[in-house]
């Protein structure tokens, strides 16, 4: 059954990608899918990030080991609150500047070949960094459960992956991403609730007797409060400017699927993770000693419910794991197509060409992609300890700085890039070599980010901004994402109107979606908080 | 009452309400003012129309 199913996805996949490529026209089209993205493709595609690799295996493995509060309530909290941030701040601001990438934004605020250069390498190294040690996780655990040969599985998801990425871009992975979340969506509304309904809340509740410690923050680890709270941190800065998480935002047709996004979308974030995690909890109920504690979820979905939904489970592991990997490659793609070869090598390129340029990127870093995930070179190790977090260190200063600071220049953000992560890295690996030793609840994280900020305000102070980064400060200011859709639509027939009937929508589906936030985490609460 | 079990699902249903607090305060501070004086101008168009009518129909 297992492989029946994974032929069947991915044929989806490809068939998918083959029609959605006649919709690609442009290179606009390619990039943010002519900015047509509606309220339910950019809630897909933002959802589709939440169930990664690393939450369904490895945080719900910390859930099933060692209590589901370790992780969600501090770290993961940060990680919701960060993807709001992305949405309706870095996101909608970037939009409203008219980006198509991120490393667009760097490009047109600073104008500096060398701040590009570095904004795109930090980008390149975090992504690359952070995908592909997921895409060799779960391809190693897909590949126990199908018996199909690692190697020759990673060729098959990068042919499929090759399929929308390369010939839709950016509108072939907004719509295969809504198409992953409804399969991944099931994991949170029909297999968690299955695992928790045979598991029990009173026998869940009853873990802490068997268990210590495993309804409380700190865990059975009995970690400490310092831990959760540099987890929060961590979790914040990084997905405040997460390249996955704010280039969603660029396909949006208007401010408004934007800010109905930024209320469904985030609320979508505790609904598909915290189940799982609660369910992973569930798990240990009804099967202790799990080894490795990540296939805690996998276990459950084949042994706990029926095969057909076990199918269904392993549909969305690997819609899990194709989220991430065409989240990667549309990126990083992207930015040597794009941010490298045309815009810092100045290639003037026709519509036609710039298209084509930019799917032999794709092909491109796929087949790099594909080849580093069956070699499994010990670099991308190393690489991987630093990745998500160098976005943190060494992008967000800059970026807020260059949103908010007229002061701020290119020399203040190459200094302040290059210093965040290379004394993240340096701090690491003092740490783990035994020179440095750091208090309670202090992480390297914390000390590059102060580096970051201090030589940011400190290079900002002494040097200054150039004519044009002044202009162009002027002009970010009074450009905004309100502005432009109110224009918009008050060029259509009763636009007035129709402005009104969104604002009063986007009212209701707050009330809405708080109302059901309530029911939903009230419920919970009771049962196993009471 | 487990108060960290509270906190958990205090934080996940925080999220949902802070989002709904952040889009309701942008739309009341840039679209809500946009929308009233454009509804002012459309009353004052729809004014002078009226009042052209009438002298129309007078003369």
């Amino acid at each position: 059954m297992a492989l029946t199913i994974f032929a069947l996805v991915l044929l989806l996949y490809v068939l998918a990608g083959a029609f959605i490529a006649r919709y690609v026209k442009n290179s606009d089209d390619f990039y943010t899918m002519g900015g047509r993205g509606s309220t339910l493709l950019i809630v897909g595609t933002l959802a589709a990030t939440y169930l990664s690799a690393a939450t369904l295996l490895g945080i719900a493995g910390v859930s099933y080991a060692e209590g589901p509060l370790v992780i969600a309530t501090l770290g993961s909290f940060g990680a919701w609150i960060g993807t709001l941030l992305a949405v309706v701040y870095v996101g909608r601001k970037m939009k409203a500047l008219n980006c198509k990438t991120m490393p667009d934004f760097f490009d047109k605020r600073f104008n500096n070949k060398w701040v590009s250069i570095i904004a795109i390498v930090i980008m390149i190294v975090g992504l690359v960094g952070y995908g592909v040690i997921q895409f060799i996780g779960a391809g190693l655990v897909l590949s126990e459960i199908t018996g199909i040969n690692f190697k020759l599985l990673i060729v098959l998801f990068t042919v499929a992956l090759i399929a929308f990425t390369a010939f839709g871009g950016m509108y072939g992975v907004v719509v295969t991403d809504t198409l992953m979340f409804f399969t991944m969506l099931a994991i949170s509304v029909v297999i968690a609730p299955m695992i928790i309904g045979q598991a029990g809340f009173e026998q869940m509740k009853g873990l802490s007797e068997t268990l210590p410690n495993f309804w409380t923050i700190g865990g059975t680890e009995d970690r400490s409060i310092g831990w959760s709270i540099s987890q929060f941190l961590v979790w914040i800065l990084f997905f405040t400017c997460m390249p996955a998480l704010v280039s969603r935002v660029f396909p949006a047709k208007n401010d408004f699927v934007i800010l109905k996004t930024a209320i469904i979308g985030v609320f979508f974030a505790p609904f598909m993770q915290l189940t799982v995690f609660i369910a992973a909890g569930g798990m240990q109920v009804l099967k202790p000693n799990i080894t490795p504690a990540d296939n805690a979820m996998i276990v459950g979905f084949m042994e706990f419910t029926t095969p057909a939904i076990a199918g269904v489970g392993l549909a969305a592991l690997m819609a899990s794991i194709m989220s991430t990997a065409s989240t990667l490659f549309v990126l990083v793609g992207f930015a040597l197509s794009r941010d490298l070869y045309e815009r810092l090598f100045e290639k003037e390129l026709n519509e036609k060409q710039s298209l084509t340029a930019a799917r032999i990127g794709q092909v491109i870093v796929a087949v790099v992609i594909c080849a580093i995930a069956i070699a499994q070179p010990s670099a991308i190790y190393w690489i991987s300890i630093y990745a998500g977090s160098i976005f943190a260190v060494g992008w967000l200063p800059t970026i807020v700085a260059s949103f908010e600071w007229k002061k701020m220049n290119s020399k203040a953000a190459s200094i302040s890039m290059v210093a965040g992560v290379a004394s993240f890295i340096l701090f690491g690996e003092l740490i783990k070599a035994g020179v440095m030793t750091l208090p309670t609840g202090v992480d390297e994280l914390m000390l590059a980010l102060l580096v970051s900020v201090a030589t940011l305000i400190i290079a900002a102070l002494v040097t200054k901004p150039t004519t044009y980064e002044l202009n162009y400060f002027t002009e970010m200011k009074s450009t905004g994402m309100a502005k432009i859709t109110i224009q918009e639509f008050m060029k259509q027939p009763d636009g007035l109107q129709k402005i009104k009937k969104q604002y009063k929508q986007i009212i209701t589906v707050s009330v809405l979606f708080t109302f059901i936030s309530v029911v939903v985490w009230g419920y919970f609460f009771i049962k196993l908080g009471l | 009452m487990n108060v960290e079990v509270l906190i958990l699902f205090l934080n996940a249903t925080l999220v949902t309400v802070v989002s709904s607090i952040v889009v309701i305060a942008i739309l009341r501070k840039q679209y809500l003012p946009v929308i009233r004086e454009l509804e002012k101008k459309e009353e004052q168009e729809v004014n002078a129309d009226d009042e052209n009518k009438h002298i129309k129909s007078n003369i």
